[in-house]
């Protein structure tokens, strides 16, 4: 349907549009309008996705004068996926309607080893070893070389790439992974460079949040991105966790075991290069001199992880003089290894501040504030000289360099935790040395500083005043949706009761008691009986469900759930539970009907989707609280309580709230979607705790259903179920339209839109 | 020829190069014996008779030897090289006779009456549906054998059953069971410390399907290393080790034992298909791709130790495997299902056929684009909102139920049941009404109490309220036949049931045989018109025959069938009728 909002004509590729879409892309066009940044909350399940691409792509073709660039930023790859998926179906439909003028290139970037097409290069197991076996073929110190001796191997993709030069390009199109390779290997170019040089040409890029928000990926791949963009960031309810993980380093014995031998290995190559290229080496210490710690203008395939500090806190002078020298930036690095390894070596948790771990390395080490921040500079233009390609192994002194040039730019907003063991297994002696950032804001500051839209949006925001808060910003729109419901196609409850009619929690006196696990084994033994397809179970830790699917399996639960629906697990094994994944939904598809497993906060909770017959029915057992013990955490709370006087309580249960409305919101993704959601635990009835779920969530919660337990649910269950076979009118009844038609909004338009159907 | 049987001194060639090995062939009627010579050659043969197809046999006078050559059904040939030609035609007219006289035999493989010639596939599929189908092989004897209907006629009408569908669908494979193989607990004797495993074929085809390693070091060692039994309990043995998490134990005993090692190691075999098939999962559920772009996962890199993480005990020992990978694993090959045909006791053979199959479905998965694509277009299916544009039509598949029948009864049978914990309480109607009118009497004469009527008498009065309704809607509904089926004798039900397939039976030829335009046809009718009345005389005696108190219900079954029956025979006169006072002038309608 093709409809105008002001003065903006939106196409949008489904015949009907529901009423709080419509009402997102006014806000949305306001805030690029006054070209500020905004808040959106809409539930899941009312497509936000593809009203903000419509809406940004249709502003885009109103404005031809000056064409605004879409960075949409995910999560994940997978949902990276979706979204090309969704914006794919848009282009079309854009396409059939305008022409070719409403052609856009839209690409999705992602890692080398996510784009590679080279055989070769993709049997390295892991992220770095395919980064390093790419360098080892395409540095440009290889390549020259390959030029005396045939016998270097190179790689033809990359080869065919440069040698196609400026001609290499992306004709329109959206473009996912999977076809960014295809075109690759059908042109012999190398994706992953291709989509890295189109980055400045295309119309919209998805990415991964890091591409943005870390430094070191920012700096190399975001750098060249104008300001007249768009900046998305999806499901951005854990964007203050992305934040201060970007800017977190820590260090353990490994590390520098590891560290140590990189400095033997560069030692070496010092001395070899002295004997037989000594002008590299001077040369190298010339540019220092002039202050360039990097060589101008870096080939494509040279480029490393930029500086882990944000942009603008980088000083631009000259490296300091003592270690300039090549041999003298070694000794200062085994001064610092060594610091490092008598500080792990404590017996007690201890807790400081940069500043003054800073002044207590200088005063015991020698090494200045200012040293400290070039660190990571340095041993970047020193792998350089010394043409270094197996960047894999070199990853331990990257690490403490990292580490290095944090401690030395930052003076607030962090603190240093040497822990000498983890302390929920305090046998294991683990000494760990962690610079953890407090502050969310530091990370992202630079992009609303650069961009002049940022759009952060998901399905829970809630307390949505609480984010500008944590990121520091001033939003032009702040704004939550409530969702128009055709019918109640969500049922959530809150069993507090087992079928023994005791309470149930996964409070930590209560968690291990037999009576809480049966009890929450048998919610899940007559619950899969009478629910058709899949059911999706959110336990609140991955050593919880261990135990938990121990005792089940032991006391003939399990058998009881597998006699009506298979059970798959989230594992930590990645492959192994995307694997799971990928049978579940074949199970749920043939009718077999399966049971997952998954962890709140896991990988599972974070992106994948139960819509449909995938999930009929979550059950949350317990809270997902973070282990408030832990020594971060608690640094955390104390920086959130002194900067922005957020109260401890406060902050743990907006965070454990947020993760289960983030569990159990995975089940719907459309209106004619229904399911179910339980929450297992007799906290959930509290006024406090409940309150901080999202509102599309409480308004549905019925105040019948605050305090069920085990037969009651199941009762409902079935009536709801029941009820949602049924047909129904898929416009909405009673004059609450909740599907609007192109004549409804032309209608509006000419009424106003205050006269919505709210 | 005395006592049926020929006895010829012949060469016997499996093909037309061979050299061919010398013996004698015997000829019986229903079988062939070849015996060579030499006792100790290989190719000694024995062809029965049925089994033959065709013989060729070498010209006389053309300067061939003279060689008889048989093709059996499976389309091998024999060839016999005989000394010389009378010889070779005494055979040859001895088969001839003896295959005539198998396709004389209403023998279920002489079907060739009929013009067209059946493939022999075609032949098996009808065996196969006779085999599998009993009330159809009871309706099979009954028609074709008593020559009411050919075999052609009665396979037209079954057309569907022969089509391609019924071929896929006669395949349906049994899936597996989705208990977990751990779950097979031992038995002990009490006494002693011995267990005892009772290892079924299907237990030992999970565990071969769940655990290539398992299957591969079967392939390997039994019985050249050692027996199946030991195999087997080297095999437990490594599965206790694994169940007392003592991880110490089983290292020390895995490297005593290096075939005991084998079971305790992790899966390499498991390891190399999983890296196969992550690369074909859906990528929007690919979690692995994330770990190839997320930065954090860099060494050391994000928070380590902030409690949203949990504590991961040290995976890397090679001797823990943990349940939750167990479970993952069962429900995966739960779900792919009984891959192979095999249904073998020989232990060696299904583990030979499930590496074959999984050999072929990894070249398949290498191959196949389609596979890709496919997923692409789910893909960008799945991309859209449903309720948002206009419904999909996707294309419907069929339910594949066996036996409806069997469904609906059981379904039936549900509602019927006596709800749970109600057993005990088993009254009739009277009683329950008793029992109201009781306790309406009390509260008239003592007044309203609490509970206002005692729980028992209310549950009483609802559950026979409720089995009253059901059984009433049953008897007056559209399908009365079942609920009474129910309290004839069994001898009885099977009776009207068979006699309601084959008036069900006849009346399809029947009517399909009209108008009648050939005489044929018009024998046909005559001779199902026989039959009809036939059954027609056989439901009266059989109404005659049934205890009085169940005679009314039988009849009510009964009379639907007659009235069908006794349409069907107006119609056969009025048409009789009709056409013999047309036959005296014009010929018959439509008559060529």
């Amino acid at each position: 349907m093709i409809f105008k909002i002001e003065d903006v004509t939106v196409y949008f590729p489904y015949d009907n549009i529901y009423p709080e879409q419509y009402e997102y892309m006014v806000e949305l066009k306001r805030a690029l309008d006054a070209k500020g940044h905004c808040l959106l909350e809409m539930p899941t399940g009312t497509g936000k996705t593809i009203a903000l691409l419509s809406l940004i792509t249709s502003y885009r073709l109103s404005r031809p004068d000056s064409p605004i660039k879409l960075v949409y930023c995910t999560r994940t790859v997978h949902e990276m996926e979706k979204t090309l998926g969704e914006l794919k179906l848009l282009h079309d439909y854009q396409v059939r309607h305008l022409g070719t003028q409403a052609k856009i290139l839209a690409i999705g970037l992602s890692s080398r080893k996510n784009l590679c097409v080279n055989t070769k290069v993709l049997a390295a197991e892991n992220r770095d070893s395919v980064d390093a076996a790419c360098r080892k073929r395409t540095a440009s110190w290889v390549r020259a070389l390959s030029t005396e001796n045939p016998n270097v191997e190179l790689c033809d993709y990359f080869e065919n790439y440069e040698k196609a030069a400026d001609n290499a390009l992306l004709p329109p199109g959206v473009y996912t992974l999977e076809d960014l390779r295809a075109f690759g290997k059908n042109r012999g170019w190398c994706p992953y460079f291709l989509a890295r040089h189109m980055v400045q040409f295309a119309n919209v890029i998805v990415y991964s949040y890091q591409y943005l928000l870390d430094p070191k990926v920012a700096g190399i791949i975001s750098k060249e991105l104008q300001k007249e963009s768009v900046v998305v960031f999806d499901e951005a309810h854990n964007i203050d966790n992305v934040c201060i993980e970007a800017l977190s380093v820590s260090v353990r014995r490994v590390t520098l075991e590891g560290a140590n031998r990189n400095l033997n290995k560069i030692r070496q190559e010092i001395d070899r290069f002295k004997a037989t290229d000594a002008g590299r080496l001077r040369a190298e210490y010339n540019r220092l001199v002039e202050g360039l710690a990097l060589r101008g203008d870096l080939s494509g395939s040279d480029q490393w992880l930029a500086n882990p500090a944000l942009p603008h806190d980088i000083l631009k002078e000259a490296v300091p003089g003592n270690i300039r020298r090549a041999e003298h930036f070694v000794h200062v690095l085994r001064r610092l290894l060594q610091y490092l390894g008598v500080r792990l070596d404590t017996e007690n948790v201890e807790k400081e501040s940069p500043v003054s771990f800073v002044s207590s390395l200088n005063s015991q080490a020698g090494i200045e504030q200012k040293t400290l921040k070039f660190c990571y500079d340095r041993l970047q233009s020193l792998m350089l000289t010394l043409e270094i390609t197996d960047t894999d192994e070199f990853l331990p002194i990257q690490t403490v360099c990292d580490f290095a040039t944090l401690v030395g730019t930052y003076a607030r907003g962090f603190s240093i935790i040497i822990e000498p063991y983890d302390e929920r297994m305090p046998h294991i002696p683990d000494p760990i040395l962690q610079l953890s950032c407090h502050d969310a804001s530091l990370a992202i500051k630079p992009v609303f500083d650069r961009f002049q839209s940022v759009v952060i949006t998901s399905g829970t925001l809630s307390p949505i005043d609480l984010y500008p808060r944590l990121l520091s910003f001033t939003p032009v729109v702040s704004r939550s949706f409530k969702m128009s419901m055709t019918r109640d196609c969500i049922c959530p409850m809150v069993l507090t009761r087992g079928s023994d009619q005791l309470p149930v929690s996964t409070k930590f006196d209560m968690r291990s008691d037999p009576g809480v696990v049966r009890n929450y084994g048998k919610l899940l033994v007559e619950m899969v009986s009478i629910v058709p397809d899949g059911v999706v179970c959110f336990f609140v830790s991955y050593s919880y469900m261990d135990g938990i699917i121990a005792t089940w399996n032991e006391t003939g639960i399990l058998k009881e759930i597998m006699q009506q629906k298979l059970v798959f697990i989230e594992t930590q094994d990645v492959v192994e539970t995307t694997l799971a994944l990928d049978n579940y939904r074949r199970a749920c598809d043939c009718g077999r009907g399966a049971v997952f497993f998954s962890v709140a906060r896991g990988k599972v909770a974070e992106g994948i989707d139960f819509d449909r017959h995938y999930g009929r029915l979550v059950v949350m057992y317990g809270v997902p609280f973070q282990y408030t013990l832990s020594k971060i955490l608690r640094a955390r709370l104390e920086y959130l309580h002194d900067t922005f006087q957020i109260k401890e309580g406060d902050f743990l249960t907006f965070d454990a709230l947020r993760q289960a409305a983030q569990c159990v919101g995975r089940v719907i993704r459309s209106k004619a979607d229904y399911g179910m959601m339980i929450f297992a635990d007799k906290r959930y009835s509290r006024h406090d705790k409940r309150s901080k779920l999202p509102g599309w969530i409480l308004s549905h919660l019925r105040d019948a259903h605050l305090n069920l337990s085990t037969d009651m649910a199941i009762h409902i269950a079935r009536e709801f179920l029941r009820k949602m076979a049924q047909p129904y009118d898929k416009a909405g009844t009673m004059g609450r339209k909740t599907l609007l038609t192109q004549e409804d909004l032309e209608k509006m338009a000419e009424t106003g839109v205050q006269d919505m159907a709210y | 020829m005395a006592g049926g049987q020929v006895e010829k001194r012949v060469k016997y060639k499996s093909s037309v190069k061979d050299p061919g090995t010398p013996g004698f062939l015997r000829i019986r009627e229903g079988m062939l014996l070849f015996v060579p010579n030499d006792p100790k050659s290989d190719s000694k043969l024995k062809v029965l008779t049925q089994n033959i197809k065709s013989q060729k046999n070498t010209k006389e006078g053309s300067n061939k030897p003279p060689w008889l050559n048989l093709t059996n059904k499976l389309g091998k040939s024999h060839i016999f090289e005989f000394e010389n030609y009378p010889d070779m035609h005494a055979c040859r007219d001895f088969i001839t006779k003896a295959l005539a006289k198998c396709e004389e035999e209403p023998n279920k493989s002489a079907v060739s009456t009929s013009s067209e010639q059946l493939s022999i596939k075609e032949l098996e599929l009808r065996f196969k549906l006779l085999r599998e189908n009993s009330e159809l092989q009871r309706l099979h004897k009954q028609f074709v054998e008593s020559k009411v209907l050919t075999e052609d006629e009665f396979w037209a009408t079954r057309k569907k059953l022969l089509g391609k569908d019924s071929i896929r669908k006669s395949k349906q494979q049994v899936g597996l069971k989705s208990m977990m193989v751990s779950g097979i607990k031992p038995s002990t004797d009490g006494r002693t410390n011995r267990v005892t495993f009772n290892l079924t074929p299907e237990i030992i085809f999970q565990i071969f399907a769940e655990k290539p390693a398992v299957r591969q070091a079967f392939i390997n060692y039994v019985p050249s290393k050692m027996t199946e039994k030991d195999f087997w309990t080297k095999y437990f043995r490594a599965e206790y080790l694994y169940s007392t998490k003592n991880t110490a134990v089983a290292a020390a005993e895995a490297a005593e034992d290096e075939e005991l090692a084998v079971f305790l190691k992790p899966d390499e075999i498991l390891a190399r298909e999983t890296r196969q098939k992550i690369r074909r999962v859906d990528p929007t559920l690919d979690m692995e791709a994330d770990q190839g772009d997320d930065y954090t996962h860099l060494m050391d890199h994000g928070i380590q130790r902030d409690g949203t993480m949990d504590v991961v005990e040290p995976q890397n020992d090679q001797f823990k495997r943990s349940l939750l990978q167990d479970l993952n694993r069962h429900a995966a090959v739960v779900l792919e299902g009984r891959s192979i045909d095999v249904e073998s006791e020989d232990t060696r053979i299904v583990a030979e056929a499930l590496t074959r199959v999984k050999q072929v479905s990894k070249a398949d998965g290498e191959t196949t684009k389609d596979a890709n694509l496919e997923r692409l277009e789910r893909m960008s299916r799945l991309a859209g909102m449903e309720d948002l544009q206009a419904p999909q039509n996707f294309p419907l598949a069929p339910l594949s139920i066996k036996d409806p029948r069997d469904y609906f009864e059981s379904q039936q049978g549900n509602v019927l049941n006596v709800p749970r914990g109600a057993k005990g309480l088993k009254r009739n109607v009277h009683e329950a009404y008793g029992l109201l009118k009781e306790s309406i009497l009390e509260i008239r004469a003592t007044g309203l109490s609490d509970p206002l009527i005692r729980p028992e008498v209310s549950f009483e009065v609802f559950s026979s309220l409720t089995r009253t309704i059901s059984t009433a809607k049953n008897i007056i509904g559209k399908n009365p036949r079942e609920s009474f089926l129910d309290r004839l004798p069994k001898s009885t039900k099977d009776e009207v049931l068979h006699h309601w397939t084959s008036i069900q039976e006849l009346l399809r030829h029947f009517w399909s045989s009209y108008p009648i335009t050939t005489t044929y046809l018009h024998t046909k009718v005559g001779k199902l018109k026989d039959a009809m009345s036939n059954t027609y005389s056989k439901l009266e005696a059989m109404k005659e025959s049934v205890q009085s108190d169940l005679r009314h219900q039988v009849s009510l079954l009964v009379r639907p069938m007659q009235q069908a029956l006794d349409a069907a025979f107006q119609h056969y006169e009025a048409d009789l009728q009709r056409r013999t006072a047309k036959s005296g002038g014009e010929r018959p309608n439509g008559y060529i």
